[in-house]
């Protein structure tokens, strides 16, 4: 058995496209919550007393502002809870940065809160804001919780800073990032025990205990359980360990029911090898040939962040998943031409969808960009499609252009659309699949867009987050 | 030690100890029953007013009180029941003389804490002169001390009942 058709697809279990109202709906579900804030706080007088003005008004913004904050930190939970219905209809890079957005966002608006009402409660009784500030937190009920909270929420966002961040190994930054978890949590009993909005509104009350119960269910059933459940249920192991060239190395895995598992080609998992420490850092790899039934595979480049260790990994080692994500899939492919680019180590996914997609033959051309032909990995099996099934494979080699562009330096004198249409005239009709580093990703990502390629058609999905 | 086993440690401390104080369960044993009004008083209150609701009351301070009707002259004090508001409890008694409410008193009102005192210092006066002002417990809420004003209301309101004014 070669290595090429070792990776022949097996027959697997296909699963219905995305439906396209599904990111309508969840978007307006967030759109909405902000509203329901909105409107209680409206409705326990907060316009009338914003506009009556002075320190009721202070008060009253400031209160807006907390419920806003607590409502963004709750979406953000979600947004990032891996719900398959919002993994599918936004994509995981899309949600990391609506994440940082709206993380520093509702930090904001939690900082907005606190000096707000401070000042709002001490304005009218004229103590002093520190003293009031005290005050609040010794006396009121749940708010020593909610101090606790914010400095949880306060550390969060200060390791996260983005000079803060370089300067954290991974695992610890991770580690800190989960008292996200416990700051939102300590908030909530100040909410209902103390905010104005709540005492005495059982619709606010049950908004509020909604959310945050569907937030900690959504986390414990797909951040937790699911992945759990599903590396219990298909038990991965590693099957054999193949080295594909310098700094490469592609890893084989075996497990139960394959074919229950529900993942296309283009899609990755979030990968621990039980093989010691450092097993609990996950790391994002993209499957590497088709899903099949009785086997996976994966392909590891060397990128000195522990990846280096899976050229050592032992034949049998047990593998917990947690996935498949990813939305770079053949989902919305219907057939017809069909054009690839590929740059480095982002061959994997796209590799895995030439396998998979159902173009006919001669319909498909792969743009693969290496910086030397030592660089390129899979040569063997690229062949192989280019002999069966008709794929074009176009190498593009050599050092980085001069300038932002997606073409190596000895092609720089072309524009990067006119490229494009060098390797496919009819480029605006083709879909267009391209995994790469962002700014590669991006550069051939604006080149299509200028050659008329529909966003609907332009696949992409950017894994450095 | 490793650090993220002093990390969890110092972690786990910090909320049980934070859990420990007293605000921090003070909603918890409230439970989701607060402001609900003990039942108005029914019938002439002139037999012992309502001062079994004390029992929960922490400062047993002046809400012995409610003894009522108290006359004095032609003046009758009727006493309100002791609303349970998120603050704490309150009481309200009125003066009634010849059918016109003359005067208002709150034996019992929160003060868990100085906000409250200070709050209540300034939101009382203005119950009480609203009170008189239109002879009913419809009146404004006073901005600022919404759940007190509130809780006021409803034993005012129970007050008059008992008094029999419209």
């Amino acid at each position: 058995m070669t290595t090429a058709t070792a990776m022949h697809p097996v027959p697997v279990r296909r699963r219905a496209a995305t439906p396209r109202w599904w990111a309508d709906a969840a978007g307006a579900a967030g759109w909405l919550s902000l509203l329901v804030v909105t409107a209680l706080w409206m409705h326990n007088s907060g316009v009338q007393q914003t506009t009556g003005g002075g320190w009721t008004a202070v008060a009253a913004i400031g209160r807006l502002a907390g419920l806003y904050a607590a409502d963004l930190m709750l979406l953000q939970i979600l947004l990032l809870a891996r719900i398959p219905l919002v993994e599918r209809a936004f994509g995981q890079d899309r949600l990391a940065r609506w994440h940082r957005w709206t993380g520093f966002t509702s930090f904001h608006l939690m900082l907005a809160h606190v000096v707000l009402i401070t000042l709002g409660y001490a304005g009218p009784v004229h103590t002093n804001a520190l003293a009031e500030l005290w005050d609040l937190v010794v006396t009121y009920p749940g708010m020593l919780l909610a101090a606790l909270g914010f400095a949880a929420l306060t550390m969060v966002v200060v390791t996260s800073v983005r000079a803060a961040r370089r300067r954290l190994r991974y695992e610890s930054w991770h580690m800190l990032h989960l008292y996200a978890y416990l700051g939102v949590g300590l908030a909530l009993p100040h909410q209902l025990w103390t905010g104005a909005d709540f005492i005495g509104s059982p619709a606010a009350r049950a908004y509020w205990w909604t959310l945050y119960a569907v937030a900690a269910g959504a986390v414990l059933v797909y951040r937790a359980g699911l992945p759990a459940w599903r590396s219990w249920r298909h038990r991965l192991t590693i099957s054999h360990i193949v080295p594909e060239g310098p700094g490469l190395t592609s890893v084989y895995l075996r497990g139960r029911r394959l074919d229950r598992l529900p993942v296309r080609a283009g899609q990755f998992f979030q990968w621990r090898f039980l093989d010691g420490p450092g097993w609990s850092r996950a790391h994002p790899y993209s499957l590497s040939g088709p899903p099949r039934s009785d086997l996976l595979r994966i392909t590891v480049k060397d990128l000195g962040d522990g990846s280096a260790q899976v050229a050592a990994l032992r034949p049998g080692t047990r593998v917990l998943v947690e996935g498949p994500y990813g939305r770079l899939t053949g989902e919305t492919y219907p057939g017809g031409p069909v054009t690839m680019f590929a740059c480095g180590i982002g061959i994997t996914p796209l590799l895995a969808l030439l396998w998979e997609l159902p173009y006919r033959h001669g319909e498909a051309t792969l743009v693969y960009r290496a910086r030397t032909e030592a660089d390129l990995a899979f040569r063997t099996e690229l062949e192989w499609l280019a002999a069966h099934r008709g794929v074009r494979v176009v190498y593009l080699l050599g050092a980085r252009a001069g300038r932002p562009s997606w073409l190596p330096a000895r092609y720089a004198d072309n524009t990067d659309e006119g490229a494009l249409y060098q390797v496919a005239a009819d480029i605006a009709r083709h879909h267009v699949y391209v995994c790469g580093p962002d700014p590669w990703t991006d550069a051939v990502r604006s080149a299509a867009r200028t050659a008329g390629v529909a966003a609907d058609r332009l696949h992409t999905e950017q894994f450095a987050w | 030690m490793r650090r993220i086993t002093l990390w969890l440690l110092s972690t786990v401390a910090a909320v049980v100890l934070a859990f420990s104080y007293r605000t921090s369960t003070m909603g918890a044993a409230g439970g989701e029953t607060v402001s609900v009004a003990a039942p108005p008083t029914t019938g002439p209150t002139g037999i012992g007013g309502s001062p079994e609701d004390d029992g929960t009351t922490e400062d047993d301070g002046p809400t012995g009180n409610a003894v009522t009707p108290e006359t004095t002259g032609n003046a009758r004090s009727y006493a309100g029941s002791v609303v349970q508001t998120r603050w704490g409890p309150i009481q309200v008694t009125i003066t009634v003389t010849g059918g016109k409410i003359t005067d208002v008193a709150v034996p019992t009102y929160p003060s868990g804490n100085h906000r409250d005192e200070e709050i209540n210092a300034y939101a009382l006066p203005v119950l009480r002169q609203a009170v008189l002002d239109t002879q009913s417990a419809h009146i404004d809420t006073v901005s600022g001390a919404t759940v007190t004003s509130d809780g006021y209301k409803q034993s005012l309101q129970a007050a008059i009942d008992a008094a029999h004014l419209r």
